[in-house]
């Protein structure tokens, strides 16, 4: 009798001791996907999905919390699996979510990007065409507005290289009405000495008496 | 059977009857009504941007919502005596209260960012409308170059973010903005204190005064043109009897430096070379003898300083000339009055006629008082703050005929 019940009291504990043990390797892997949406861009780009996965992780973390608190042989870490493998399910379809935002985000600031880049080319052509002559005066004063332009294309890939694709998308709105703005003066100062067309030439033609002015 | 048999029997079919009908009454369930209620309002949660504008209580909420989720899945049907209460829908109606209360949270608070940001970009908006009006006004858009642009991008991006709904963001660059229109205001006061400066617009104005007396004593006529108020008035005599508007260079309001820099020069010249029609690409014209012994005195000293570059040249071929009806709105450095204007010029003036030129008379002129307009920046002030009153007038006062 006594080694019936030794024989069968020795693997019973053995269980409960087995059923006792914390699952941190699990939490380790659901902490680590998790971090994985954060650093994927969940947190900015599907903000209240991911606010839901860090809470079912935090109820994980309790309910394991709550077990260890229990005397070995009546703690069951069951629960505390089942809700760190749904986190561990869930965050790759937070993922998935996350980079669909993305790429769309992507997609707009790119065609934003591509938009401002060719008005600051059309403002840049037009100062271009700008006379050099007596008539220089009209585009003097907005010549280094339109460089102003060009630098600012280079704001806006530093937001594109950071992935902030709504920061990117925003600024090269600006720069492309700015653009359109400037051009739109440019063309009606160059209307008024006599047309887009005049360029330098024109004026070195006209000139062609003169010397060149001093002023 | 026997009687006692079937009391017994009867007895036993009550009890059992009586136990499957308490048990039935005790088994609890979670509303379904109420689960939907809380994911209706969990979905209202999310349209709110709840994790932005609440994230505190939104993280609680959601922690609770799972926690409940996952007891209803586990334990969902629970035994409970009739008159206790269903532990589910104790805690779905708490959890929807919760919810309700962080919504609202949620609402206002981002409200509250929305009008805050709006008023704050709005604000910025009428800021800069100040600056570009006040810019333009004193002919200075050169002094801030690129800058001016710089700002104005992030304004618009201010106005973009609003309409993103990103009022966070919206209000960090609206304040980027902010301090950089405090900065260009403050590097145009200092470029331009001289306007503001009272010993250099004495200065001017002993200047202006000389001008006029050497009109009276010769009996002839002289020019003074005032850049802040640009404007040019005929003296004959030591009496103004002209006055016509000009435009100056691109540069106009500065000092002028070097050979290209767009500035209108300041100081007493005389008129060396009339050029009449077809003599001179703007019409007719009067040539000044810039730069004179001052100005090379000047010139020498900046390039000494590093004040300007020392590849610079000094620069020449200062007229007063025509073509103002072309509607050119400036010069490189000339000053341009209409072809009628110059027509009557003409008439009126000849080689050596003094012509001084001055940034101000008035301690109030247009060009100190829109500096300190804009280094006030004063968010509450008239967008359409009146012009000083200098501009009809003449430099010493007496009306005259406009020209």
């Amino acid at each position: 009798m006594k080694l019936i019940m030794t024989t069968l009291l020795i693997p019973a504990l053995c269980l409960a001791v087995g059923c006792g043990q914390a699952p941190n390797d699990k939490l380790s892997e659901a902490e680590k996907a998790v971090m994985n949406a954060k650093l994927a861009g969940a947190q900015a780009y599907v903000a209240e999905d991911y606010a839901k996965l860090e809470g079912m992780l935090n109820n994980a973390k309790t309910e394991l919390a709550d077990q260890n608190g229990k005397f070995a042989l009546f703690r069951d870490y069951g629960k505390t699996e089942q809700l760190l493998a749904a986190v561990k399910a869930e965050a790759p379809k937070l993922i998935e979510e996350t980079a669909k935002k993305k790429a769309a985000t992507k997609d707009a600031a790119l065609s934003a990007h591509q938009a401002a880049k060719d008005a600051v080319k059309a403002a840049q052509a037009l100062v271009a065409k700008a006379p050099v002559g007596k008539d220089r005066a009209a585009v003097e004063a907005i010549r280094n507005e339109a460089k102003a332009l060009k630098a600012s294309l280079n704001e806006v890939q530093m937001a594109m290289d950071m992935e902030d694709y709504l920061t990117a998308q925003a600024k090269a709105k600006a720069v492309q009405d700015k653009s359109l703005a400037l051009s739109s003066e440019v063309r009606g100062a160059l209307a008024k000495v006599g047309g887009a067309g005049t360029g330098k030439s024109g004026s070195q033609a006209q000139g062609a008496k003169s010397p060149k002015k001093k002023k | 059977m026997d009687r006692f048999s079937l009391e017994r029997l009867h007895a036993g079919t009550v009890i059992a009857v009586m136990s499957v009908s308490l048990l039935s009454a005790c088994v609890q369930q979670a509303p379904p009504e109420l689960v939907q209620s809380v994911e209706v309002l969990d979905r209202q949660l999310v349209a709110a941007h709840s994790a932005e504008f609440a994230p505190a209580e939104y993280a609680r909420f959601v922690q609770r919502w799972a926690a409940l989720k996952e007891r209803l899945r586990s334990d969902g049907d629970l035994v409970g005596w009739p008159w206790e209460d269903n532990p589910f829908e104790t805690d779905l109606r708490a959890l929807h209260e919760e919810g309700s209360r962080v919504l609202a949270l949620a609402i206002d608070t981002r409200n509250a960012e929305r009008r805050g940001a709006a008023t704050h970009v709005a604000r910025l908006e009428r800021r800069f409308r100040r600056l570009t009006s006040g810019v333009d006004r004193i002919g200075s858009r050169v002094v801030l170059g690129e800058k001016r642009v710089e700002t104005e991008l992030l304004v618009k991006q201010a106005r973009s973010f609003m309409e993103q709904g990103r009022f966070v963001q919206a209000q960090r660059v609206a304040r980027q903005a902010d301090q950089r229109m405090t900065n260009q205001a403050a590097q145009l006061n200092s470029e331009l204190s001289r306007y503001a400066d009272k010993a250099q617009v004495d200065h001017w104005r002993a200047m202006v005064r000389r001008t006029v007396d050497w009109s009276r004593q010769h009996q002839a006529a002289a020019l003074v043109v005032v850049k802040a108020m640009r404007r040019m008035t005929l003296y004959r005599n030591g009496k103004a009897i002209a006055s016509y508007p000009v435009r100056l260079g691109f540069n106009g309001v500065q000092e002028k430096r070097y050979e290209d820099d767009g500035a209108t020069p300041e100081g007493t010249y005389r008129v060396i070379r009339m050029k009449d029609r077809g003599q001179t690409e703007f019409y007719r014209a009067l040539l000044l003898d810039y730069p004179n012994a001052e100005d090379q005195r000047r010139f020498q000293a900046a390039r000494r300083t590093g004040a300007v570059p020392s590849r610079s040249r000094i620069g020449g071929n200062i007229e007063i000339h025509g073509e103002a009806d072309r509607g050119l709105s400036q010069t490189l450095g000339c000053v341009m009055i209409g072809d009628r204007q110059m027509d009557a010029l003409f008439l009126a003036v000849g080689v050596g006629t003094p012509v001084t030129i001055v940034g101000a008379v008035n301690a109030d002129n247009q060009v100190a008082v829109v500096l300190a307009q804009l280094e006030q920046g004063d968010d509450d002030t008239n967008e359409d703050d009146a012009d000083p009153s200098d501009e009809q007038a003449t430099t010493d006062g007496t009306v005259v005929e406009q020209g």
